[in-house]
């Protein structure tokens, strides 16, 4: 698909030498797309989203991080003070390099990292880490048409994963868990019936399911269907009901339990591009 | 803290530990006016993203009431109940919350004094353990 | 004569006209809660259009005020803030349905048992009713006019195994009109029972009580037996189950057959005879006992020297009215049937497996139903106690109790339930036989729970003098003639030796071999660890299964004496029954349902029903009949496909919302 010979780059400073100040310099709404990769973690990214959005007749979220936090929302877990002490050491303060202005200083670091649409309204979403080829294709030729739909459309399936992979499940019970090095799977069975967590029952589909059909599990990265609704505890729900030692009882109960314990970094395993946007501090540690 | 009264959602299994709430009521058992509860068919129901959403809302704590197992009336709701809130209360200290502001209870149609003494008992504990902390600006 | 509501606007932001109805209760309520508060603060709750208070709602007049209101200001939804559900949903569902509200849009607020039957007066306890009146209001909110969902169903019933509970039980039906498929693996209906001598407690001839019940079934004109038959396929669900039996050819035509015997006489063929535990011999054309129904030969193609080609036809030549015909062919039959009754009945363990009583090696070491047909006047010995070793009258006998039962390291766990009591009457017959004779019965402890059970135990004990040596037996073996016994009697911790003729073992009760297959016909995972069919719920549900319409009747539950399988299949007759008369099957709608467009067919769902009302091919489906609505499978969706009707993710979330809200004042 042609796209570049259709497009005119307004603003893109990965590629071209593009200023915040040619930003400031464009009239509202002279930008007709703004694809936005990243999550919101500085104040500077916000400064910048923020103008974008003014100049933007559309903001696309691009990208799982932009879509859902990503990665670096994993640390939204933690207090901002934490993570610079996590990452610095103590005593450190964010400041000018010595004898510089104060405007020199890094950008302030947000208390969360934030998916685009919690710093400014966004119309669409291109997902995943990175976004499918063929799903870039449907934005790009609905978007050059001029056939769009309806703002808030995510560029994915409604329907998971599991939909478009190729494994085939058998019985649906999980007797182990393992992480995906530890065994070397079975190439035409379903991935989590080999205990390996795969997130395709709660992922949107439209990547042809590409990982587990080479045979990595699926990590979630074009995110949530749109009724999954949190997707580390849709998952944490299936997983354990999809937990079996033995016949189901209270004799079951250790061993299922010891199934369930086998499960490693659950935070890491089913919120990899995203965790909950909790209310509250981190309690029960003292 | 002394003046704290915890909030507390409570589903409960409508043949098993709702039932036995009724018969709390109908023995006149007195307990904390602190829990609230929803019915529902069987704790095999209830979802771990209801708790979550419960104490993201403003609950205290959230207590989910099923049969004793080997008495679920849907035969084994109870048992994936069990798994689901094992494994939800294995990732809640990650998230920043308390595991302990969880439980789930096996509470029988004929356990109404069981009930009374596990809100109490569940009240106090969370009494205890204060409100939820919302998270300050870090 | 009213007291007046006080009427609101609905809410701009949903459509819902919600009407709360807050009952004092005397003073049940009224008395710990300000119900006046109540029904002022959900008046101002959105969606609520109407909100009022009145002493006793469920009186008549409560109802009317209910029904007048549905009427007058268009109510989609009502909250009826009283007691427990359990106690008056019916009632305001059904006054709702009078006033043309569907009966799925009334829901209950329990503000007595769960609150002011527990909490004192006070401002919280107020609050909290209102918390859970707010809750249920914003249920209502989310749920949808349902009917009940109605399916036909065929007006037949299905009863696998010919014994004495699947004859009660076809017999049951029958006489309620319905007409029934009797389907037995063997030519003969009957079963084990039709093997016994006499009958505990009373000793009534088992064959003399039986052979009338297989008479009446043979004649009854809405019972079509079909014996050398098995269920090979079963299709549907509750009410339409769509079955394939297969029936092997006897080459004898029933109907032609006289019974004079010839045949038999002629066949050069002899096989151990099954009905008599192989103590006596049979020819390949045989008939299993002369009271068998269907009263006909049959021709046993395994042990036939050769149909295909034809090669010895004695038979056939000496059959006066040509009954046998060797071109018999075997038949499928399908019916559709409502409901199915498995009666498939029991086996001994085999005694093969006990090696410790020399069982298998020592020909006088026999089984329980082995020595029922010594014991029987129409067995092999005439009704002599003759061993099968050398055919002598046995003088010593032991008996052992427990053999393989209550073993949990070598053997079966459980108690097989009668063989305390058959042993009682093994020993007591054996005695009324070979009067001089003595008799031993090693046990661990007797079980004769049941009516004159106990009496009948202590009548071997006392008046037979039958010793009763509470210990178990260490080992068994043969030496010369004798069958050597050596155990222990606990009560007087001395060591025993018994020098006996024949040693008869109680063997643990196990179920038919073919109930495993039949499990995975009827595709459902209805059986124990053991093997036995499960029951629904062990109290609430001991007649059914958890496949819809699947009913169990006998020993093919547990192990269990005659009157106990009898009463239990009349029990399972009456519960088919009750299903085939209804005129349709009604079944809630409260069921789970799937969102096609969002489901991926990941098949999380299907193993989490214990109904297996989940298919899953492209998506998954779930049959509303079989669905009895405990949402497990709709936690476990991990995409949101799955949901519960009028109990939604969606209605709970906001249920958890209205119960958090703060109350002003509370």
């Amino acid at each position: 698909m042609e796209v570049l010979s259709q497009v005119e780059i307004a603003f893109w400073p990965a590629l071209a030498d593009s200023k915040k100040a040619d930003l400031e310099a464009m009239p509202k709404g002279y930008i007709d797309a703004a694809l936005i990769n990243g999550a919101i973690r500085t104040q500077e990214n916000l400064e910048m989203v923020r103008l974008l959005r003014e100049k933007s007749k559309l903001i696309v979220a691009y990208g799982a991080c932009a879509h859902l936090g990503g990665i670096p929302s994993l640390a939204n877990l933690y207090g901002r003070e934490e993570l610079l002490k996590a990452a610095f050491g103590d005593g450190w303060r964010p400041g000018p390099p010595p004898g510089a202005p104060q405007e020199d200083a890094p950008p302030e670091l947000l208390p969360k990292a934030l998916p685009l649409a919690q710093a400014v309204p966004v119309d669409y979403t291109v997902p995943g880490c990175p976004p499918p080829a063929g799903l870039i294709g449907e934005f790009f030729s609905a978007f050059l048409s001029g056939e769009m739909p309806p703002p808030g459309h995510v560029f994915a399936k409604v329907k998971a994963l599991c939909e478009e992979c190729p494994r085939t499940r058998e019985e649906r019970v999980l007797k182990k868990i393992v992480r995906p090095h530890e065994i070397v799977p079975d190439p035409e069975a379903c991935l989590l019936d080999q205990g390996i967590i795969c997130l395709g029952p709660v992922t949107r589909g439209g990547c042809s399911a590409a990982c587990p059909s080479a045979g990595m599990p699926c990590t979630g990265c074009l995110g949530p269907t749109p009724k999954a609704g949190d997707m580390g505890l849709s998952m944490v729900s299936a997983l354990a009901s999809l937990v079996r030692a033995g016949e189901e009882g209270e004799a079951a109960i250790p061993s299922e339990n010891e199934i369930l314990d086998q499960l490693v970094d659950p935070i890491g395993t089913l919120y990899k591009y995203g965790v909950p946007d909790m209310p509250c501090a981190k309690e029960g540690e003292g | 803290m002394a003046d704290f009264e915890p909030k507390v959602v409570a589903f409960l299994c409508r043949w098993c530990a709702y039932a036995g709430a009724d018969l709390a009521g109908t023995s006149r058992l007195q307990y904390p006016p602190n829990v609230v509860p929803i019915r529902v068919p069987c704790s095999g129901r209830v979802e771990p993203s209801w708790v979550v959403d419960a104490l993201q809302k403003g609950a205290d704590g959230v207590l989910i009431g099923g049969c004793h197992p080997g008495d679920c009336h849907y035969v084994s709701g109870n048992y994936k109940a069990r798994r689901r809130v094992y494994l939800l209360k294995k990732i809640l200290p990650e998230l920043g919350i308390a595991p302990e502001r969880v439980r789930l209870e096996w509470v029988s149609a004929t356990e109404g004094k069981r009930f009374a003494q596990v809100v109490a008992d569940f009240v106090e504990e969370l009494r205890a353990l204060g409100p939820m902390k919302v998270m300050s600006e870090g | 004569m009213y007291p007046e509501g006080i009427t609101h606007h609905p809410s701009p932001i949903t459509r819902s006209r919600i009407g709360v109805f807050v009952c004092h209760c005397g003073h049940n309520i009224a008395g710990t809660v300000d119900v006046e508060r109540v029904a002022e603060e959900l008046s101002r709750y959105p969606g609520v259009v109407y909100s009022t208070h009145y002493e006793y709602m469920c009186s008549d007049p409560g109802q009317e005020l209910v029904k007048r209101a549905i009427k007058e200001h268009r109510l989609t939804g009502v909250v009826v803030a009283a007691c427990s559900p359990s106690m008056h949903e019916a009632t305001f569902r059904t006054a709702a349905e009078e006033a043309g509200l569907n009966p799925f849009l009334v829901e209950i607020a329990n503000v007595r048992e769960h609150c002011s039957w527990v909490h004192p007066r006070s401002p919280e306890t107020t609050a909290k009713a209102i918390r859970i009146a707010r809750a249920v209001v914003e249920k209502v909110k989310g749920n949808h006019p349902l009917e009940p969902v109605r399916v036909g169903h065929a007006e037949k019933c299905l009863v696998i195994g010919g014994g004495i509970a699947g004859i009660q039980a076809a017999l049951d039906v029958a006489e309620a009109g319905y007409e029934v498929l009797l389907v037995e693996r063997s030519p003969t209906i009957g079963g084990h029972m039709a093997q016994l001598s006499e009958t505990f407690p009373t000793l009534d001839c088992s064959q003399c009580i039986l052979t009338p019940k297989m008479v009446e079934v043979a004649r009854h004109e809405r019972i079509r037996l079909l014996t050398y038959s098995e269920v090979e396929e079963v299709s549907g669900f509750v009410g339409n189950y769509h079955v394939r039996i297969r029936k092997k050819p006897t080459y004898v035509d029933p109907d032609k057959c006289n019974l004079c015997g010839e045949c038999e006489k002629v066949c050069p063929v002899r096989v151990p005879n099954e009905f008599d535990r192989g103590l006596s011999q049979r020819a390949a054309i045989y008939i299993p006992f002369p009271q068998a129904v269907p009263s006909s030969y049959t021709l046993d193609e395994e042990a036939c020297l050769g149909l295909e080609p034809l090669r010895c036809s004695e038979c056939a030549r000496v059959c006066e009215v040509g009954a046998i015909d060797y071109d018999m062919q075997e038949e499928i039959i399908e019916e559709d049937v409502g409901a199915i009754i498995l009666a498939t009945g029991y086996e001994l363990y085999p005694v093969e497996n006990m090696a410790e009583y020399g069982a298998g090696r020592v020909p006088d070491v026999i089984d329980s139903l082995t020595f029922e047909r010594l014991l029987s006047a129409s067995g092999p010995t005439g009704g002599e106690v003759r061993r099968p070793s050398d055919g002598k009258v046995p003088k010593e006998v032991v008996f052992i109790q427990c053999s393989g039962s209550r073993d949990p390291e070598l053997h079966k766990p459980y108690c097989s339930k009668i063989c305390c009591m058959y042993t009682a009457k093994h020993a007591l017959l054996y005695r009324h036989l070979v009067p001089d004779g003595k008799a031993y019965v090693f046990y661990i402890d007797i079980r004769a729970g049941g009516k004159d059970y106990e009496e009948f135990v202590a009548r071997a004990m006392e008046e037979e003098r039958v010793l009763y040596l509470r210990g178990k037996v260490a080992k068994v073996f043969r030496e010369g003639d004798k069958v050597m016994v050596w155990g222990v009697d606990t009560l007087t911790g001395k060591r025993v030796e018994i020098a006996a003729d024949l040693v008869v073992l109680a063997q643990a009760i196990v179920p038919s071999p073919g109930v495993r297959t039949l499990a995975q016909v009827l595709h459902t995972s209805c059986l124990d660890e053991h093997g036995f069919l499960k029951e629904a719920h062990p109290k609430l549900r001991p007649l059914e299964t958890l496949t819809g319409g699947v009913f169990i009747a006998g020993a093919a539950q547990g192990p269990k004496d005659i009157p106990e399988a009898v009463a239990q299949a009349s029990g399972a007759a009456a519960k088919a029954v009750a299903l085939l008369s209804s005129p349709a099957i009604v079944h809630s709608p409260e069921v789970a349902q799937v969102d096609e467009e969002l489901c991926s067919g990941c098949g999380v769902c299907a193993p989490q029903c214990p109904y297996s009302a989940i298919t899953v091919e492209e998506v998954a489906e779930v049959n509303e009949v079989l669905c009895e609505g405990c949402g497990t499978c709709v936690a476990a969706c991990p995409s949101g496909a799955m949901s519960l009707r009028n109990l939604a993710d969606e209605q709970v979330e906001a249920m958890v919302q209205a119960v958090l809200e703060e109350v002003a004042g509370g």
